[in-house]
């Protein structure tokens, strides 16, 4: 009798289906599509070391390199967000969208690398005399 | 020698098969019923189901497919069995008694228990000629599913009608409401599941488990067939027991009307039924018709002696 | 004639019969199809229907990386669909073969075998999200019309609306319940 009354409750109390383009909201947490951020990157390609299925190609160039990402080879672990030290990457919760055409979805940007600072050249004289009153006296640091 | 009454029976019998209830009236009542099933065991569990016209767009889908190449007396066989199993159910429902004036003739009722019986021959005959190892396993359970249930259906069908001297359809549909007349009528809905395919007897076509038995190899036009053919079964299978619940009317357009309501009704109710069940195997369905059921075909056949011996 | 070509590309449409096949993948991708038919994202709002035999259904749902074992069943089972059809490939597998990408059992993606229509990525991919690509798969479906049956591996362009297609409302996803 069980069954009866379920099937009675099924039956007046309605669906619990979403009519077809809806989609449901996915929770926080949830490992979608990876999103880079081009003025973050500093080029350490971390992430392609790290990624299970290569779906991160990086390609080093002359004061540039090109980092793609294909979200069609990609299984969604998040080692790549994990590993970024400049948070460049960060897993979005949107599920990827279906595609017609092989490689359709692959995404390319070439990134200038940035300018680092370089420490201040020394005139070569004071730098001499700094050394050779340092080796005399052992009590400071000197080199580590 | 075409006398008026032969003219005028030739024409009621053309009217009954092709019109009411015969082909104009039954397909779409088929599409109507299948779609009515689908509907209610998807309402039933929770979820949408398809919409209206499906039965509809599945059929005109299915004759637009490519044609399977078949050669030989074998392919010939099997592209007749879909034709032979529609024209049977289609039959069947021409000779149901909806109409009071409808005419009929002594022993419609074992030509119609006969074209009932044709559909399910043509699925195992189809099984066997499709020379796949699948069709051979869901032929023969087609076919042991057969031997069990037909034993409750006619002794229960043949002893309504003994009971009253007669085997004529349109005598059977007048007949004065009696129990043995309400058991047989038990008996045959017991029947029913079985013979449609329904849950919790719907072992022949396992989808997943034996690959669509006896349908393995169909495709196309002729799978838009079988659906019809299964169809058909629906309404002549409902309509052989709302005639038999069905009181007599004089009106026609109130027996119609009245018919198509409790066909409707009876549909409703195989529904909640394979809604409700899980596929039983094939020794505990044998063990049912046999064992459980077969009590009520004992009554019934008792029944009827007794009411010949009484009178 | 005209309106017949318009009602059959309608109907097919509207009536998407599918095959699941299993080239090597790990089951997430069909726990996940389950799932898809299941009463929270139900694909018979759109007419699918589950089919058990490769003959009846016009739609291959196909997950996994094709292993080699795999790959001759694949080219068998494609052939045995009749008529107008589509191949759908269900999670990042069969699609690029994914994180087994250097597996040596492993005999290439899916569309190396046999021509495949929809693509939809995720590891595994969510029931929406398949119920969506079969619903694609039934757009693209109904605009090619039929070609007679041909041996696998002929890259077919995909869109390309075969000769018998008359434009109707086809292409609008919308669904009457």
């Amino acid at each position: 009798m069980n069954i009866l009354t379920m099937l009675w409750k099924n039956l007046w109390g309605g669906s619990r289906t979403m009519l077809f383009p809806a989609r449901p909201i996915v929770s926080e947490r949830y490992r979608g599509l990876v999103r880079f951020d081009p003025a973050l990157c500093s080029g350490c390609a971390i992430c392609r070391m790290r990624c299970t299925a290569r779906a991160i190609e990086f390609k080093a160039g002359k004061g540039e390199f090109t980092w793609s990402y294909e979200p069609g080879q990609c299984t969604f672990c998040g080692r790549c967000v994990e590993g970024c030290k400049e948070h460049a990457l960060s897993q979005d919760s949107e599920c990827p969208p279906i595609y017609t055409t092989p490689g359709e979805l692959k995404k390319s940007y070439t990134i200038a690398r940035k300018q680092t600072v370089k420490p201040a050249v020394v005139p070569a004289t004071a730098a001499v005399a700094g050394q050779i009153e340092q080796a005399a006296n052992p009590a400071t640091g000197g080199a580590q | 020698m075409m006398t008026p009454e032969i003219w005028g029976s030739l024409t009621t019998a053309l009217a009954r098969l092709l019109i009411f209830p015969g082909l104009l009236f039954a397909v779409p009542a088929a599409w109507f019923f299948l779609w009515v099933e689908r509907k209610a065991v998807a309402r039933m569990q929770g979820r949408i189901g398809p919409p209206f016209m499906q039965p509809f767009y599945d059929f005109i889908k299915l004759l637009g497919k490519d044609t399977p190449q078949r050669t030989g007396v074998g392919g010939m066989l099997m592209k007749a069995w879909p034709l032979i199993a529609v024209s049977a159910a289609a039959g069947a429902v021409g000779l149901l008694p909806v109409l009071p004036a409808s005419g009929g003739f002594q022993g419609d009722l074992i030509l119609l228990l006969a074209l009932l019986e044709l559909p399910s021959m043509c699925i195992i005959a189809a099984g066997f000629s499709s020379r796949s190892i699948f069709g051979e396993i869901g032929s023969s359970r087609e076919a042991v599913l057969s031997v069990s249930y037909n034993v409750v259906f006619l002794l229960a069908i043949i002893s309504i009608a003994a009971s009253q001297h007669t085997f004529s359809l349109s005598a059977l549909a007048q007949l004065p409401a009696s129990p043995l007349r309400w058991l047989g009528i038990a008996a045959i809905l017991v029947c029913l599941p079985a013979k449609l395919h329904l849950n919790p007897f719907s072992l022949p076509n396992a989808e997943q488990e034996i690959y669509s038995g006896p349908m393995v190899e169909y495709a196309g036009p002729e799978l838009a067939m079988w659906e019809l053919s299964h169809g058909l079964e629906w309404v002549a299978a409902t309509g052989l027991v709302a005639t038999l619940i069905v009181p007599a009317f004089t009106l026609w357009w109130i027996a119609a009307l009245v018919f198509v309501a409790l066909s409707f009704v009876i549909v409703l109710l195989l529904s909640v039924t394979a809604a409700a069940t899980a596929r039983l195997q094939i020794d505990t369905t044998v063990r049912f018709y046999w064992q459980c059921t077969i009590i009520f075909a004992v009554l019934a056949v008792a029944s009827a002696l007794f009411m010949r011996l009484k009178a | 004639m005209k309106l017949w070509s318009k009602l059959m590309c309608y109907c097919r449409s509207r009536s998407p019969w599918i095959f699941h096949m299993n080239s090597g993948s790990c089951n997430g991708c069909d726990i996940e199809i389950v799932a898809s038919l299941s009463p929270r994202y139900d694909a018979e709002q759109l007419g699918v229907r589950l089919e058990g035999s490769p003959r009846h259904a016009d739609i291959l749902c196909v997950t996994g990386p094709v292993t080699h074992n795999a790959v001759q069943a694949i080219k068998t089972v494609y052939g045995q669909v009749y008529g107008p059809k589509a191949v759908v490939a269900i999670g990042s597998c069969p699609a690029t073969t994914n994180v087994f990408i250097d597996s040596r059992t492993l005999a290439g993606p899916l569309h190396k075998h046999i021509p495949v229509d929809v693509f939809v990525p995720g590891c595994p991919p969510r029931p929406d999200a398949i119920v969506l690509g079969i619903a694609k798969a039934a757009q693209i479906l109904a605009a090619r019309g039929s070609k007679p049956l041909v041996a696998a591996a002929e890259p077919e362009i995909v869109g390309d609306p075969g000769e018998n297609c008359v434009s109707c409302a086809c292409s609008s996803s919308e669904v009457q319940a």
